[in-house]
């Protein structure tokens, strides 16, 4: 047993919004230089849709993420030989296209116009050739079901053993909040020729070296979430860095803090290293959530704690997870769920699925519905975080009702139904934790390896971590 | 002007070759990368870039072959002149089709394709590739026996002997009295790309990542 610490988070997909507050933030602080300007660290999808970039969970097409070969796990890309061969022509690499053209738009022309009979207008200018453009797609062109072909063209559904109809009647969105996955079997920093992305040993933030990067793309194809970016301008690779600068302040990251429907928890988790390879070559791809869970420690068991010491986690940093949110929802309760866990990546970013509206065909007689009664598939809701097992999701949307039942009954005074999984005073700190948790319940991430900082962070904007002048 | 062409100029390349490529490593390994552009315009490099690769490694071994390995050596393994020029213009001439050939599809990508290449395209960038090109055509033209008399002209009997010469530390400039036109260009031409070097997005080639094959998957670093 090797004990190692990872800063985890939690999406709560229930309450989120599509408000791109995240995005936003995150935009602001990391992304919002020359080269970058086409990136999203963190991006919200309107799903069902293609995403950003297009058709990013097609593996047949970019290979991304991990497969197992004759019971050996191996990067989908292909062979450390082949992927040589790939420095010169990546097959695989995605283009600006996939993405899309970042643009700005003419502003000066509605103040510098003469007087005229018509209103000036500012027209788009790509910020890239900086030549007039036509703007034919971007970061959110799906947003809330726009451009309704698109949706029909998820990935997804083609996995899906029905047909998804997308009548009016039963049609059906949610939104996914995305970012770096920070995962514990990255495929990015297995993929990179230099030796550029690894883990920090301290927190599991998986970042890229500006320094070490020679910018041979690698990372960019075989991250099967498309969150590792190419920038044009220096000729590197980006990608999110989980805020660790904030990280080791104590402070979570810019999404979550900033996040106004409050769904985002960060907190500590600690697995066991030794089984992490084990735990992503798991035969069946619907087993890997619970091979997961698996290698997560119980930061209260004794065993664990004196492993833990042995392996050189701070005594703070095993007190935040004895007290982490997202311990709590990921492995206690089990109602968070990772993103494709059949990539083989072991993403560290976890969803709660969004419950939804009850379909109409049991609207009329039912106060609170049953899992599979809702409007979104239970068969879609699997194909994102389930590797398609239906059982998985039902569970965990069965749980999140149960929580809404017992705490109806506390208000009422009925008794609570025999079957239900948990006691009452754990529905109630789920209740807690999931619906009016404060910020310091929401986050509680131990100061990290250095002091704290007093940099003034605005000041710095734009000048720190990513200058570099552009390639010779 | 002959001393100092090939006996003084080749030092000043060679010293601002390793001593500038040391000091961009160190001061500067921020801006050391491929600059690769695959990610602005893919279609048109699918063939260009691997054939002028492949190109370039061919006519690298060339070079290695004909001007390091002395021609006593040679002959001492049975290959005789006829033979070594069969060979040298065997593999030559299939190094020099793809060398230059995957080097004027790059350039057509560059400066007449996709729009989106010209921020990828810097000054530098644009002298680099006219001398690149002049010393890949001269030395397609040296090969070919182009440009110049060369009656009696051997390389191997004159610049193998004098770049050997170089390396010793003892240069030997008298075998260059009498070199073809086309062989000066390409002397002077390759000294200017060596000083060039350090300053370019060339240094990506001392970064292929032979190590890659032999590292773990995941790394783990401490801050």
């Amino acid at each position: 047993m090797k004990i190692k610490a990872q800063i985890s988070m939690v999406l709560n997909l229930d309450k989120c919004i599509g408000c791109h507050t995240c995005s936003i933030t995150c935009k602001n602080v990391w992304t919002n230089r020359p080269g970058a300007e086409y990136m999203y660290f963190n991006n919200v999808e309107t799903k069902p849709g293609i995403g950003y970039p297009k058709r990013w969970e097609d593996q047949e097409k970019w290979k991304g993420g991990w497969e197992l070969k004759n019971g050996q796990l191996s990067l989908r890309t292909g062979s450390k030989p082949e992927r040589l061969l790939k420095l010169f022509y990546h097959p695989q690499q995605p283009e600006i296209h996939d993405y899309y053209e970042p643009w700005t738009y003419d502003y000066e022309t509605l103040i510098n116009s003469k007087r005229r009979n018509h209103q000036p207008v500012a027209r788009p200018r790509s910020l890239i050739t900086e030549k007039r453009m036509e703007i034919k797609w971007g970061p959110n062109w799906e947003d809330d079901l726009a451009d309704g072909e698109t949706a029909r063209q998820d990935v997804n559904f083609d996995k899906m053993g029905h047909d998804i109809t997308m009548e009016f009647h039963d049609l059906f969105m949610k939104y996914l909040p995305r970012l770096c996955n920070h995962c514990l079997n990255p495929a990015c920093v297995a993929a990179c020729p230099s030796g550029a992305i690894y883990k920090r040993d301290e927190d599991g933030v998986v970042v890229v070296s500006q320094d070490a990067c020679r910018g041979w793309r690698h990372c960019v194809p075989s991250c099967p979430y498309k969150k590792v970016y190419y920038n044009w301008k220096t000729n590197k690779a980006e990608k999110c860095i989980l805020c660790f600068p904030r990280l080791e302040n104590g402070l979570p990251t810019v999404c979550s803090d900033t996040c106004v429907g409050r769904l985002r928890y960060m907190g500590v988790l600690l697995y066991d290293m030794d089984k992490v390879k084990a735990a992503a070559s798991t035969e069946n791809p619907q087993d890997i959530y619970a091979s997961v869970l698996d290698i997560l420690c119980d930061p209260n068991d004794p065993a664990v704690i004196e492993q833990a010491k042995k392996d050189g986690i701070a005594t703070n940093w095993i007190k935040a997870a004895q007290n982490s949110p997202v311990y709590q929802i990921i492995k206690q309760w089990k109602v968070a769920l990772p993103l494709h866990a059949e990539y083989r990546t072991l993403p560290m970013i976890w969803y709660i699925p969004p419950l939804s509206p009850i379909t109409s065909r049991v609207e009329a007689d039912v106060y609170l519905p049953d899992a599979a009664e809702m409007r979104i598939p239970v068969a879609y809701l699997a194909q994102l975080f389930a590797a398609g097992n239906d059982k998985v999701i039902l569970n965990v949307l069965q749980r999140l009702l149960d929580m809404r039942l017992a705490m109806r009954c506390k208000e009422t005074g009925d008794p609570l139904p025999e079957r239900l999984e948990y006691d009452a005073d754990t529905y109630d700190k789920m209740y807690r934790l999931l619906g009016i948790a404060k910020y310091k319940d929401r986050f509680n991430i131990p100061k990290g390896v250095t002091a704290t900082s007093h940099e003034d962070m605005h000041d710095q904007q734009g000048l720190t971590g990513y200058t570099c002048p552009g390639g010779v | 002007m002959n001393e100092f062409l090939y006996g003084v100029l080749p030092y000043i390349a060679l010293t601002i070759f390793v001593g500038g490529t040391i000091v961009r490593y160190t001061v500067s390994e921020r801006n050391w990368t491929t600059k690769s552009s695959e990610f602005l315009s893919k279609g048109d490099l699918k063939w260009a870039n691997p054939i002028f690769h492949l190109g370039l490694l061919m006519a690298f071994g060339g070079h290695v072959i004909g001007v390091l390995v002395p021609k006593y050596m040679t002959e001492a393994a049975g290959v005789n002149e006829h033979l070594y020029h069969m060979i040298a213009l065997g593999g030559g001439i299939p190094a020099g089709i793809l060398f230059l050939g995957g080097f004027l599809l790059l350039m057509k990508r560059r400066f007449a394709g996709s729009d989106l290449m010209k921020v990828n395209t810097s000054g530098t960038d644009r002298i680099l590739y006219l001398v690149l090109f002049l010393t890949i055509i001269t030395g397609c033209m040296g090969t070919l026996h182009i440009g110049g008399d060369f009656t009696g002209f051997n390389y191997r009997d004159t610049i193998s002997p004098w770049f050997r010469s170089l390396l010793m530390l003892q240069p030997d400039i008298s075998t260059m009295e009498s070199l073809p036109f086309i062989f000066r260009c390409h002397m002077l031409m390759w000294m200017i790309l060596a000083i060039l070097f350090p300053f370019t997005r060339l240094v990506h080639c001392l970064s292929f990542p032979f190590e890659y094959l032999c590292r773990s998957h995941i790394i783990y670093r401490k801050k």
